[in-house]
């Protein structure tokens, strides 16, 4: 039972980083039906900035997430108008779009290796690496504070998203971008706030990411286990997204704990394509057609 | 105005084709005042995970061309490296390393520095008959497989089950230990190597494995793995991969309270380790090719640090070696011809700065290479003994 707990506890903390991640992937998606790849690449830079602002400027790490969060949502916000606007402005298809992430996400690897070097980067520690116990169960003092900054913001966006005007034109907009505009919503505005929140998204995952574990300019791949997760939760739902990815963590953990380490990722992946295929829009996702 | 930029964008890529061809060609031409030009080849991972070991590598590689060229160069002519980028992969290790032999016409090839590189380049260097000398792959198919030797593929370091079994002889032997746990990376050539041979001989001697996990190439989270080696209750714990990880890995089992002795392989050593965890691997052991405190050894280190503003990597010394290697071949056979190298490759002697290298003819290992065991002391490694197994 101890262990059935501490394994509990792993995968709620490695699923709430990818809860962090997935939501930008999802929020994205429902706007814009496709999947950002240039998240990773985001996130990435996010824990970049960050650790710059720690270690270069000496800044306290609210202050340090706070300078990665603005430099991610810039960055988001330039990657919108540079790469996706155009294609919008020739109705391109979704897959044009996709690829043209998937360039984004190259690119920003390679420039980072280019300028940065292939060195791995560490946050100095913010705690001591004791976590503290209840019974023989240990728990990670980072892993608290990325569940509740986590919680905290990710509960932030579901208030925005329902309480709010911008929110309303998000939710209008996400059910059919046509039709919000032509009842007087701004969509060019709605995309903007939506790859904005998706960036800030980004930088908070991206220093929670560096600082529980090492910043290097390869880390975006870890995304695809966040996009996993956002498949898995439905794509463009973000309570799906957020089930997704803890869900995800949990599996894990359990198979690791339980069945075979060896057999981790493929037992987790199977579960994945089970679930699709008994329910192809995911566990809590819109029904939608066009899915890649 | 779009037209413009498709147009723009088109022609980037047309130069971007060119000037990726371009270093092959002016080599060919420049070396007419200083008489002909010869090219080596070296292989490695530029970009990807094992990156800052490649460039180390190429680094020490480049600096050592230099110096020969400034000595009159290799038997008479100007010594040209071309160095070319495996990302870490086994199928660009194929690709560069046939275009190195097509294109290039390089005589010898040095590096790769994995095994997962150097498996690759084997079907390519039988085609094209050109001698590689890979310097930190320790996996013993790289030179010999099921019971026959790969006619070029050489290498200056000793091997995995080696490295495996030295680590579990000197865990049971010299720590007393008895039970011993592994986690690894199965997606890796290296680490499932060393921990096949590892527990072969931990076994062999009368310890107990309790608990063996794995995990797979680019996770950062060994928590739940680390739970089930924790409730095992192993007395120490293998740690058979590289540094990011390992630090990774011990910063995780001091968390979840498992404070047991850490051991592991020539993965750990970096300049890089102690960002990560340096109070959580205090008193880790591993096996190493090299003992810091050698005085031939911190030569190189000076030197590769007044060049470079920082110290070199593991793998810079095994690629000194490597080339040093290469140069006596060339010397001993007197000839340019990559046939001969292999020939003269083939029970070479050369006193390296990692030991005494003579390779063995029949399986193209060094033959009797000691291993060192280090301990880590603050920011250092500190040398415990050189410790080997029959």
């Amino acid at each position: 039972m101890e262990k059935f707990i501490q394994f509990l506890i792993n995968g709620i903390a490695i699923g709430s980083i990818y809860a962090l991640m997935t939501v930008g992937y999802s929020l994205v998606y429902s706007i814009m039906n496709f999947s950002n790849f240039a998240h990773g690449g985001v996130i990435m830079l996010g824990s970049y900035f960050g650790f710059f602002a720690i270690t270069i400027l000496k800044a306290p790490f609210w202050l340090a997430a706070l300078i990665a969060m603005t430099g991610t949502t810039l960055l988001a916000v330039v990657i919108e108008r540079l790469a996706y606007d155009p294609l919008r402005r020739r109705q391109a298809p979704s897959l044009y779009y996709i690829i043209s992430a998937m360039g984004i996400s190259i690119f920003l690897e390679n420039i980072v290796l280019a300028t940065l070097g292939a060195d791995f980067r560490n946050y100095p520690p913010l705690f001591q690496t004791s976590g503290f116990y209840i019974g023989g169960i240990s728990i990670g003092k980072l892993d608290v504070l990325i569940l509740v900054v986590g919680t905290i913001s990710l509960f932030g966006l579901m208030w925005l998203i329902e309480k709010t005007k911008i929110g309303l034109a998000i939710r209008a907009t996400s059910f059919n971008l046509r039709a919000a505009n032509l009842m007087g919503v701004n969509t060019e505005f709605v995309i903007f706030v939506v790859f904005g929140l998706g960036g800030l998204l980004a930088g908070l995952a991206g220093v929670m990411y560096g600082l529980r574990y090492t910043v290097w300019p390869q880390m975006g791949l870890i995304t695809n286990k966040a996009f996993v997760a956002a498949v898995f939760g439905g794509l463009g739902s973000l309570p799906g997204a957020i089930v997704g990815a803890i869900s995800l963590g949990i599996i894990e953990a359990m198979a690791t704990g339980y069945i075979s380490s060896n057999l981790r990722d493929l037992i987790a992946f199977v579960l994945l394509v089970t679930i699709l295929v008994v329910r192809p829009s995911g566990i809590m996702g819109k029904a939608t057609e066009d899915k890649a | 105005m779009k037209r413009a930029l498709t147009l723009l964008l088109s022609l980037i890529m047309i130069i971007g084709l060119f000037t990726s061809c371009t270093p092959a060609a002016p080599g060919a031409d420049t070396g007419g005042d200083t008489g002909e030009v010869v090219k080596v080849g070296w292989i490695g991972s530029l970009t990807g995970d094992q990156a800052i070991w490649g460039q180390c590598e190429r680094n020490t590689i480049q600096m050592l061309v230099d110096e020969v060229n400034d000595n009159g160069g290799l038997l008479g002519k100007t010594l040209e490296l071309v160095a070319l980028d495996t990302q870490g992969k086994g199928e660009e290790a194929y690709t560069v390393t046939r275009r190195l032999i097509e294109q290039d016409g390089v005589i010898t090839i040095l590096g790769p520095n994995s095994s997962g590189e150097a498996l690759g380049t084997i079907p390519a260097l039988e085609a094209g008959g050109v001698p590689d000398i890979a310097t930190v792959a320790t996996n013993p198919k790289v030179t010999f497989d099921n019971g026959k030797v790969n006619p070029y593929n050489f290498r200056v370091c000793f091997i995995d089950p080696y490295q495996g079994s030295v680590a579990a002889a000197y865990a049971f032997n010299e720590m007393g230990k008895t039970k011993a746990a592994v986690l690894y990376d199965q997606s890796l050539d290296y680490s499932t190597g060393l921990t096949e041979f590892f527990i072969e001989q931990f076994e062999k001697l009368g310890g107990t494995i309790v608990a063996k996990e794995a995990f797979n190439s680019g996770d950062q989270e060994f928590k739940t793995q680390l739970t089930k080696i924790k409730s095992a209750e192993p007395d120490v714990l293998f740690l058979p991969y590289f540094f990011k990880e390992v630090g990774l890995t011990a910063k995780q089992a001091r968390e979840l309270g498992l404070d047991v002795d850490l051991i592991g392989g020539d993965g750990w050593p970096s300049e890089q380790l102690f960002d990560i965890a340096k109070d959580e691997m205090q008193g880790g052991l591993f096996v190493n090719h090299l003992d810091y405190a050698d005085p031939a050894v911190q030569d190189y280190t000076k030197l590769y640090t007044d060049e470079f503003g920082k110290p070199p990597e593991l793998n810079g010394f095994l690629a000194w070696d490597a080339f040093k290697v290469f140069e006596a071949a060339v010397n001993k056979a007197n000839s340019l011809d990559p046939e001969d190298i292999t020939k003269a490759l083939e029970g070479i002697e050369v006193q390296g700065i990692t030991g005494f290298i003579k390779i063995d003819p029949e399986t193209h290992n060094p033959i009797g290479k000691e291993a060192a065991i280090l301990r880590i002391e603050g920011e250092e490694y500190k040398f415990v003994t050189k410790y080997s197994v029959e």
